[in-house]
């Protein structure tokens, strides 16, 4: 990186505003109560603290650190991979951009990383954003085209499905249904290749519609589990970033 | 009486955009203006954003640099190019082949042919989804699930024994999304879910469970 | 002003209406101007950084209730307004049409409340409301009721429905304006409004029993 773009940057993050340096505060906290030794939080902390400077969405990093601590993986192994993902951000933030997102929303920053992590192109990644009807639309957009692809689903089908999906007009939260109708078809002996041909024509996923017509809740992220046996304590309610 | 079954005619719609005249049904167009007096009410009662808010944003923009011509602005926008390190990658796969042999002694898959995880519906409370996971663990003597949506924790979320030899499950409440998990057997295996929509790399040289949870549930082959 | 329907509370909830985009502004002091947005970027980008505080104000009250209306909290959309604002300034040599700064500055601000939005997803009612004109104590419980179940009601449509209905039917935006703000076909947002009114109304009929 030029010297020129550092000292932009540089006087960027000194003029950030007051909340980034309690935030950068609970980073440490979190992986401190959870046994973190200080070489590591100060690995991980000044690694989110230059994704926020740049205006990078902290979370997809925050919890890469947290599933590394939990893995035992080493703080240097963790750093590396803190630093890819910020460069993935920094891709996929460029990308959206050029497709006309001028002020994208962070889930659509850490989509777009996320799809061409998963081996999406940049134009396919245009291509989700500039014809979702929205910014939720988008990043949940992002995020099923990955999962698809993920699945066995050629990426041009991946796609190409999300965008259908798009053009109903239905609740974002509703994309989250395509990879289960893959997963079903599958199950029921439809191999990828015949499945991305049927896209391709034409056919789309087959969605069923919703009972009722109240759209999504904005319902409180978080896993609790439920039932006999299993651990009384309540999911953690996600943190504020 | 409105039972939050009947529909409003397209005269109605009409009325209520401003496009037409009132409904000629005298209780249709009761009902009109009950909603629009409480979107009115609504409305009013929202409060505004103060001037006090304009002096505080000069403020923070008076002490930021000014505005870059668009040409420096596109630089510094520019995609940079990611390498990855081939020895690293390499060592990676390394461990995941070890790792993978070691575990399959402790995991047999869930039996052919066994139904689709519940596509339970959202609890009335959250809108979260229960979806619900099992695994056969062969000698275990404790199952975690850890995964994006619990922090990666191993101790938050803990299977029960089902009711076959070695067989254990949990259910949780999950929002629609995409999740990333693992099982986690005697607290120090850590073993992907043949039942998940995906295996995926996890940045560490690993591979993790995926998961993506609709409005209406999950559905697994 | 308000371009929408005639019949009364069905859009354009509050007296003040939507102010159109753009918003000339009066004349005097205080920050307003009767310039119009492309002059005043402008006479930003040649260095005149006060002058950005003619724009602030003027779309904080063109698009102060959406985004109130979008978070679902003043405090929420006070940020998001702050955010937006800021961004809006460092990336100003990027709008491309400064005479439609309004519409590229909605946009900074449509995202910033959807990132507010996802960071704070917990059902946080308008409680710092203030009280309406003084009346009977029951006539103001019934009016806050009213404004409780609309927000529930609201908060069960998905973003982008919820933004279109409030846009319509609490900002009493026309559709071309609507279009023109997110980028979007007419007729697109005419479903979508529809949809969403259908949603709320259907939940609204249920509480009323």
């Amino acid at each position: 990186m030029s010297v020129l773009r550092w000292a932009v940057l540089l006087a960027t993050a000194v003029a950030v505003a007051p909340s980034l340096l309690a935030q950068e505060r609970d980073v440490r906290a979190e992986l401190a109560a959870r046994g973190a030794p200080p070489e590591f939080v100060n690995v991980v902390a000044e690694r989110i603290a230059a994704a926020r400077a740049a205006r990078m969405p902290a979370g997809p990093l925050l919890d890469k650190a947290l599933e590394g601590w939990a893995k035992h993986v080493p703080a240097q192994r963790v750093a590396l991979a803190l630093e890819q993902l910020r460069a993935r951000l920094e891709t996929g933030r460029g990308v959206v951009v050029a497709a006309g997102m001028l002020e994208p929303t962070d889930a659509v920053v850490a989509g777009a990383a996320e799809a061409l992590a998963r081996g999406l192109t940049p134009e396919e990644v245009r291509e989700l954003v500039s014809r979702a009807p929205g910014p939720e639309a988008a990043g949940a957009g992002l995020m099923v085209a990955a999962s698809l692809h993920a699945q066995g689903l050629e990426h041009a089908a991946s796609v190409r499905a999300v965008v259908e999906a798009y053009g109903t007009d239905l609740d974002p939260a509703r994309l989250y249904e395509l990879p289960s109708v893959v997963a079903g078809l599958a199950g029921q002996g439809m191999r990828m290749s015949d499945l991305a041909r049927r896209i391709m024509q034409g056919g789309g996923l087959p969605l069923p519609p919703m009972a009722g017509g109240v759209g999504q809740s904005n319902a409180r992220p978080g896993a609790v589990p439920i039932g006999p046996g299993a651990n009384q304590g309540v999911g953690k309610e996600k943190r504020r970033q | 009486m409105a039972d939050g079954r009947t529909t409003w005619s397209a005269g109605a719609h009409r009325y209520a955009e401003g496009a037409g005249g009132p409904p000629e049904d005298a209780a249709e167009r009761a009902r009109v203006d009950r909603f629009g007096a409480a979107v009115q009410a609504y409305g009013r009662g929202l409060p505004s954003l103060g001037d006090e808010l304009d002096g505080r944003v000069m403020a923070a923009v008076r002490a930021r640099p000014r505005p870059l011509p668009a040409t420096w602005w596109r630089r510094l926008a520019e995609p940079r190019p990611v390498s990855i390190r081939p020895a690293l990658a390499a060592a990676a796969a390394v461990t995941l082949i070890l790792a993978s042999s070691a575990l399959t002694a402790l995991l047999t898959r869930a039996p052919a042919g066994s139904a689709p995880a519940a596509a339970t519906p959202p609890d009335g409370t959250t809108g979260s989804i229960l979806v619900r996971f099992e695994v056969r663990a062969t000698g275990a003597q404790r199952v975690a699930l850890a995964g994006s949506f619990n922090d990666w924790s191993d101790s938050s979320i803990v299977f029960a024994r089902g009711s076959a030899p070695d067989q254990w499950t949990v259910t949780v409440a999950l929002t629609p999304g995409r999740y990333q998990y693992l099982f986690v057997v005697d607290g120090n295996a850590w073993i992907p879910d043949p039942l998940a929509h995906a295996q995926v790399e996890d940045e560490f040289g690993q591979m993790n469970s995926l998961l993506v949870v609709g409005p209406r549930g999950v559905v697994r082959s | 002003m308000n371009s929408a329907s005639t019949v009364p509370g069905l859009t354009g909830g509050g007296a003040a209406g939507a102010a159109p985009v753009p918003a000339p502004g009066g004349g005097g002091k205080g920050g307003r101007t009767t310039e119009d947005d492309g002059t005043i970027v402008r006479r930003v980008l040649r260095g005149d950084v006060e002058a950005f505080g003619v724009l602030v104000r003027r779309y904080r009250e063109a698009f102060g209730r959406y985004a109130v209306a979008s978070c679902g909290d003043a405090d929420l959309a006070a940020d998001a307004m702050q955010e937006a604002c800021i961004r809006a300034y460092d990336a100003l040599a990027t709008c491309r049409q400064p005479d439609r700064f309004g519409a590229w500055f909605f946009r900074i601000l449509r995202n910033q409340c959807h990132n507010q939005r996802s960071r704070h997803r917990t059902h946080v009612p308008l409680e710092k409301v203030t009280a309406a004109a003084p009346g009977r104590a029951d006539s103001r419980l019934e009016r806050e009721d009213l404004r409780h179940r609309v927000e529930r009601a609201l908060n069960h449509l998905s973003p982008e429905q919820r933004e279109a209905f409030v846009l319509r039917h609490v900002d009493g935006r026309g559709y071309s304006e609507m279009a023109a703000l997110l980028g979007e076909r007419e007729d697109r947002l005419r479903m979508r409004v529809h949809r969403a009114r259908e949603s709320v109304r259907r939940e609204l009929e249920e509480l009323d029993g």
